[in-house]
């Protein structure tokens, strides 16, 4: 029952966001999910994942004219460490294979992943949805967040690396310089997919009886006045980040400092060396051979821009989690004001 | 022992026989032995070289067997290893080697060694059969010994010439090795014609009359023993120095006069005495020179309790003047400092001439003039510095010392000093005054130091420390008597009289006057008995201390006296709780910021000074300024080591022997230690009253800082126990106190802290113990009420203020101010109210939540600051004003930061820097200037100044709510500062500092800002 109050529920939210892709970008239409693609991603979670564990999980489907469509998936299993033989790449493919034969749709489209508070914007996300894309173009990740879903209101995104970021990191080039070139801002890393929950009549049938049944008990959870827990975990993660943040900062300055003092030293040695070429010019002597600047100031090592670039877009995401968590409260508390006014 | 007196004269005849027949052999002559022993000297250091050398020849020769057996089996490793050994060996003995010549037999094996592996080297078949090793010897033990031999060429060459003759010596010296192996005497001698020589000396002696009249009793009696107990080894290695005696004949007169008892053991023991000579040779040579060190000694010995009468030092007939007295003097002076002088045997011969001058009534001036002597005589006794007087010695240098003083005190006409020359002197009339060279000050000062080593290596825990230590009021007679001395008109200068004052006052400065302590109570109370008050009669120490340390500060003129003073006094007035006077005189002297220059002992006594101030402030109930004294001691971990009362335990790469030595001769006398484990007590306790409402008030503070490390370090150690008993040690005490006074439970913390036992180990030390109790319950209650109000005041809408009294059985107006304290310092939100005596909280400390986000906008600032920074960087130095300006203010806090917290960190760190020896001793630079802003108000001052136009510059640019913020950091950072609470008010700067930062930052610095100060403002404006 109550996975069906969800997917009513992300019916609901679904069709918000049909009306918002309307006015998307081409070629960029929402992506219809089937629901069990969804029950499954969440009783994944239930069954496995707890505290800031993640799990993963891989999402098929198959590509409709320009559009992807994600119509099933598989978790990827837990394993420890210390059996190290186990294949993943081998455990897809026997995975995939399998689906074949009961006839369900095996293309790989990209990937799902369940997420802490929020935190999911970090280098090993990057790596693998890069990973992703490269090999299939269309490939999507899933972010599914079960606090807030536990909350009331069912949390899935799909997001996609934007092309300027594919280039860079086809190109490995994650200095400052290399950033700045591609005009690329923590905003514009990820580009969020619209996606669509598509029932079936029958379900939709089913879910309608279901609701009749349901008592009012159960719709209490959107209504949890309570905000602290959340937000005290939300702001101790963001402090966490906006430290690593600081630290980022401290290593740039000072690596732009050893920049500067080097870039000094080299124009102090130019100046004196032709200084020295003019007099011996004069003097009638030979000037003194080139030497390689380069190899005598060795430029230090840029520290690399990326991570940085990851903890804004992290924190940029707490804030908006923020902000969203506080806007419906505030709402709700409004709400509840309203109606103790209302009762006495 | 008597034989030890036998082989003694043994010796004595030998050296006198070798000495170039100086010494007539006719006995009876007028020469006395006194003067025999005088010229002995130089004759003693001869014979040192000389066995000196057999030593080294010796170690040759025993090499050069190795090497020669090492050829035979053509060992060519063995022998490599051997010829190099050789080579250091030779190396070493090269002092010998000049002197006498390349030793025959080195050359002969240089030569040898040389031919034969020349010939092996030739031999290819047989070096193809060698394994690889001894090839690789083999060629390069050959280049060696090339190169080597290129030294000796000519030597090389005449040995090949004349094989023979060296051959021979050779012989000659296995001889040596066979036989005797002292074979220095020039005339070569084998073995035959040395028994023989020696059967000759053991002849029967041709005056036996006289051998029988100088056989003293004693004499024929350790004969006795000695055949009684003959196979032991030592009576063996005597009989064979005894041999070796005998060798020349001219020695055999004098042998067999005085040892005739000897002799007697030679005849009958001769043959057994060879059958075991082989066997003993080679310890015989190392004991020999211990026992000539020892024979030396005793010989003489022998000779004064043997009776010949000391008046015999001069001739008979001569007229005893002063002049005859000096020239003795200076005779026997000059022995003095020589090796192989005997400095009992002087001594006497001081004491001699001083009764010798008495009898015949020279005069004080020649008197005083021996004395002098015998007292240098007296501290010269121990040759190294290290060790310490014997007991009879000290109490001969305690007699001299006063018979000396005696003598001054009696004869107003004898001047002495340091500065006369020796040929200004005047002994003799008696119409002058007397003019004595010698400082009087110099010995007693010596005599001082020498109790203190006295001290030093005594057992502590022994009777012996006790009966030690009863000298001590001897010492402190004489230096008062020393004192009184210098004080006469013309007699000292301000310079000694200031010495003496600070002897004076290092005798006095650690000791409690129970007496003055007495009539301050017996004021009010009967004086017990008669004995007691006559008892109390006399100056109190305070007055004497205050007298003597005054003139010192007035005419000292060397920094190093008025340093010591000043601490004395300091330590004095703290002993005797008079704190105000003692903390005064420690900022005013202002010895703080310049006392790591001092040396390692002035530096010591400074950390006793300071660490017996911190517990006086204790006992005055100032408990943050004990705290701040013993912080840096305690913080080290070593106070005893800082303290000068004991050595810890360290690897020895830290400390080698020679430090290890340096340090144990600053050590402090037990007598005078300060209790450490009062100490600690102490300090724990005032961290316990200072730390626990602070915990309390700042638990969700991001920034807290501790205030004792070492108290936290406690509570950890506290809390790691797996299975909490009941507490036994003293530190487990305060660790069970804190943990009831954090949840305000003020009975059970005060039964953790005084009971039975920590009376016992602690509190009872004290003088006042009853008034430190009382104090202590006090101040537990108070802060016991501090942190309950702290930790449950958001669990409160009000509390009765009655109930409050009677949970911490405080008076009313006790609570009362305590809690306006706390208001008025923002540190509990509430207000009171008045009619109905409660205190109603208002319920504003942030939640948890708000602290998190607080927490989060000072990270922010942070960023931002950062960040602005690079902008700098981009922008060039001239970024502009508004940069400028930020930076400053980042580089206050920056500053608060590092002066409060890091201060003592570094200030530790400098300490572990500074090396060994003196490090340790340094660490407590101006610690209590860092952080005593309750006395340096200018320091707290200058920080929240600071402070205040920091937040100034908020004001200007932001508005009301950067000047909110303003005005409350400022508010609180005057406060802090004043207190003094470990730089409170650094810490509250950078508070403000986020509150003047808010404008930047956005949002959250000015909610920050505008947040506190809003509120705190009200609520002052409330009440």
């Amino acid at each position: 029952r109550d996975v069906a109050k969800r997917a009513r529920m992300s019916s609901a939210a679904s069709s918000a966001t049909r009306a918002g892709s309307l006015n998307g970008r081409p070629g960029r239409s929402c992506i219809p999910i089937g629901p069990h693609v969804v029950l499954k991603m969440i009783k994944h979670y239930q069954e496995e994942g707890q505290g800031t564990e993640v799990v993963q999980g891989v999402l098929l489907g198959l590509v409709v004219e320009d559009r992807l469509e994600i119509t099933n998936c598989f978790p990827f299993p837990q394993h420890t460490e210390d059996d190290a033989d186990f294949d993943e790449v081998q455990y897809q493919m026997e995975m995939m294979r399998s689906l074949r034969h009961v006839n369900i749709d095996h293309l790989h489209v990209g990937w799902y992943q369940s997420t802490y508070y929020g935190s999911f914007v970090s280098r090993a996300l990057l790596d693998s949805q890069f990973s992703y894309q490269h090999a299939i173009e269309e490939s999507v990740v899933l972010i599914y967040d079960p606090i807030k879903t536990a909350q009331g209101s069912l949390s899935l995104k799909a997001y996609r690396l934007t092309p300027k970021l594919m280039e860079i990191c086809k190109e490995k080039d994650f200095s400052a310089e290399g950033l700045k070139k591609a005009m690329i801002g923590f905003e514009h890393m990820f580009e969020e997919v619209p996606i669509v929950i598509k029932n079936s009549h029958l379900i939709n049938v089913l879910m309608w009886e279901l609701e009749e049944k349901s008592t009012v008990a159960d719709k209490h959870e959107l209504l949890n006045l309570s905000s602290s827990n959340h937000l005290e975990k939300s702001l101790q993660l963001l402090m966490d980040r906006v430290d690593d943040m600081s630290q980022d900062i401290v290593k740039y300055n000072t690596y732009s400092r050893n920049l500067s003092k080097q870039q000094q030293q080299k124009h102090q040695y130019t100046q004196r060396r032709q200084q020295e070429n003019a007099q011996r010019q004069t003097r009638g002597e030979p000037p003194l051979p080139e030497e390689d600047i380069s190899k005598m100031f060795k430029p230090p090592q840029p520290p690399p821009r990326m991570d940085t670039l990851l903890i804004a877009g992290q924190i940029n995401n707490y804030c908006q989690n923020v902000k969203e968590f506080t806007s419906q409260n505030l709402g709700k508390l409004f709400l509840a004001e309203a109606l103790q006014g209302h009762n006495s | 022992m008597s034989r030890f007196f036998a082989t003694g004269s043994d010796s004595e005849s030998e050296e006198s026989s070798s000495a170039d027949e100086i010494t007539p052999k006719a006995p009876g002559t007028t020469f006395t032995k006194q003067s025999l022993l005088l010229s002995d000297d130089e004759e003693d250091t001869k014979r040192v070289v000389r066995s000196a050398k057999d030593k080294r020849f010796e170690e040759l020769t025993n090499l050069i067997k190795t090497i020669r057996n090492a050829m035979k089996i053509r060992d060519m490793s063995k022998c490599l290893e051997e010829f190099e050994q050789l080579c250091r060996a030779f190396l070493k003995s090269k002092t010998i080697v000049d002197k006498e010549g390349v030793p025959p037999f080195y050359i002969r094996i240089l030569a040898d060694l040389e031919d034969y592996l020349n010939q092996l080297w030739e031999d290819k078949e047989g070096k193809k059969k060698m394994n690889k090793n001894n090839a690789k010897a083999l060629s390069t033990l050959r280049q060696k010994i090339r190169k080597y031999n290129r030294d000796y060429e000519t030597e090389i060459a005449s040995y090949k010439e004349n094989p023979m003759a060296s051959a021979d010596e050779e012989e000659e010296k296995d001889e040596v090795e066979s036989g005797s192996s002292s074979d220095s005497d020039d005339e070569p001698a084998d073995a035959k014609s040395f028994l023989k020589k020696k059967s000759a000396t053991e002849a029967p002696p041709p005056n036996a009359s006289k051998f029988l009249k100088g056989a003293a009793d004693e004499e024929s009696s350790s004969s006795d023993g000695d055949n009684e107990d003959w196979d032991s080894d030592t009576s063996e290695s005597d009989s064979g120095s005894e041999d070796e005696t005998g060798r020349s004949t001219s020695m055999a007169v004098n042998f067999l006069k005085k040892t005739s008892s000897e002799g007697d053991r030679h005849t009958s023991e001769k043959k057994k005495e060879e059958r075991k000579k082989r066997h003993k040779r080679k310890e015989r040579i190392e004991e020999e020179a211990e026992e000539e060190a020892q024979e030396e000694g005793e010989g003489e010995w022998e000779k004064v309790k043997g009776g010949v009468p000391l008046v015999k030092m001069f001739a008979k007939g001569t007229e005893i003047n002063t002049t005859v007295v000096v020239k003795k003097l200076n005779e026997i002076l000059q022995a003095r400092g020589k090796k192989g002088t005997d400095r009992a045997a002087q001594i006497e011969l001081l004491h001699a001439l001083a009764n010798i001058s008495n009898e015949n009534n020279l005069g004080e001036g020649i008197l005083v003039k021996i004395k002098f002597n015998i007292i240098a005589s007296l501290y010269d006794y121990n040759p190294n510095l290290a060790a310490f007087m014997k007991a009879d010695m000290w109490k001969k240098c305690l007699d001299c010392i006063d018979e000396l003083l005696d003598i001054l005190f009696n004869n107003d006409k004898i001047f002495i000093g340091e500065n006369i020359a020796e040929d200004s002197e005047n002994l003799a009339s008696d119409s002058q005054e007397y003019r004595v060279r010698g400082c009087i000050l110099t010995l007693v000062e010596r005599m001082d130091e020498e109790f203190t080593k006295i001290m030093q290596n005594t057992d502590p825990h022994s009777q012996e420390y006790v009966d030690n230590l009863k000298d001590e009021g001897r010492v402190c007679g004489i230096i008062d008597r020393l004192m009184a001395y210098l004080e006469m008109e013309t007699k000292g200068s301000t310079e000694e009289v200031c010495r003496v004052y600070l002897r004076r006052i290092m005798h006095t400065y650690y000791k409690f006057d129970y007496k003055a302590h007495r009539r301050a109570l017996g004021l009010q109370g009967e004086t017990k008995s008669e004995q007691d008050a006559e008892e109390s009669e006399g100056e109190d120490s305070a007055f004497i201390m205050d007298r003597l340390c005054k003139y010192i500060y007035a005419k000292d003129r060397t920094d190093r006296i008025r340093t010591c003073a000043i601490l004395c006094h300091i330590y004095h007035h703290a002993l005797h709780s008079r704190w105000y006077q003692a903390r005064d005189l420690m900022l005013m002297s202002h010895l703080q910021d310049n006392i790591q220059h001092a040396d390692p002992p002035v530096q010591i006594l400074y950390n006793r000074t300071m660490v017996q101030l911190g517990i006086c402030a204790f006992r005055q109930g100032m408990i943050k300024d004990a705290h701040n004294a013993l912080l840096d001691i305690q913080s080290s971990g070593r106070a005893k080591e800082l303290l000068g009362q004991g050595l810890l335990m360290r690897n020895m790469q830290e400390r080698n022997a020679e430090q290890e030595k340096i340090e144990k001769r600053r050590q402090v006398p037990f007598h005078m230690h300060i209790n450490l484990e009062l100490l600690e007590c102490v300090y724990l306790v005032s961290a316990m009253l200072l730390e626990i409402p602070y915990m309390a008030a700042h638990e969700f503070d991001a920034r807290r800082r501790m205030i004792s490390k070492q108290f936290h370090h406690q509570l950890r150690v506290g809390e790691r126990q797996p299975l909490l008993g009941p507490p036994e040690s003293m530190r487990e005490h305060v660790v069970a106190a804190s943990k009831a006074m954090k949840m305000g439970d003020w009975r059970t913390c005060h039964s953790f802290i005084i009971n039975e036992k920590m009376n016992s180990k602690v509190w009872d030390l004290f003088p006042e113990t009853q008034c430190v109790r009382e104090m202590l319950v006090r101040k537990i209650q108070e802060e016991s009420l501090r942190t309950y109000l702290f930790t449950y005041s958001s669990v409160y809408d009000s509390i009765s203020m009655e109930t409050l009294k009677e949970m911490f059985e405080l008076e009313l107006p006790t609570v009362h101010s305590i809690i306006s304290k706390m208001i008025i310092n923002e540190e509990l939100m509430a207000s009171l109210d008045q009619p109905t005596q409660t205190v109603v909280m208002h319920r504003t400390e942030p939640t948890s939540l708000q602290n998190m986000a607080l927490q989060l906008a000072e990270k922010l600032g942070g960023l931002v600051e950062n960040n602005e920074r690079v902008f700098d960087l981009k922008q060039g130095v001239y970024g502009g004003y508004f940069n400028r300006d930020q930076k400053g203010g980042y580089q206050q806090k920056q500053g608060g930061y590092n002066r409060d917290q890091r201060g003592s960190y570094q200030q530790k760190q400098g300490g572990y820097n500074r090396d060994g020896q003196r490090g340790g001793y340094q660490q407590k630079q101006g610690g209590y200037n860092r952080d005593g802003g309750g006395y340096q108000r200018q320091g707290g001052y200058n920080r929240d100044g600071g402070g205040y136009q920091q937040r100034q510059g908020g004001y200007n640019r932001d508005g009301n709510r950067g000047g909110g913020g303003g005005y409350q950091g400022q508010n609180r950072g005057g406060y802090q500062g004043g207190g003094g609470y470990q730089g409170g008010g650094g810490y509250q700067g950078g508070g403000g500092y986020q509150g003047g930062g808010g404008y930047q930052g956005g949002g959250g610095g000015g909610y920050r800002g505008g947040y506190k100060g809003g509120y705190q403002n009200q609520d002052r404006r409330d009440y």
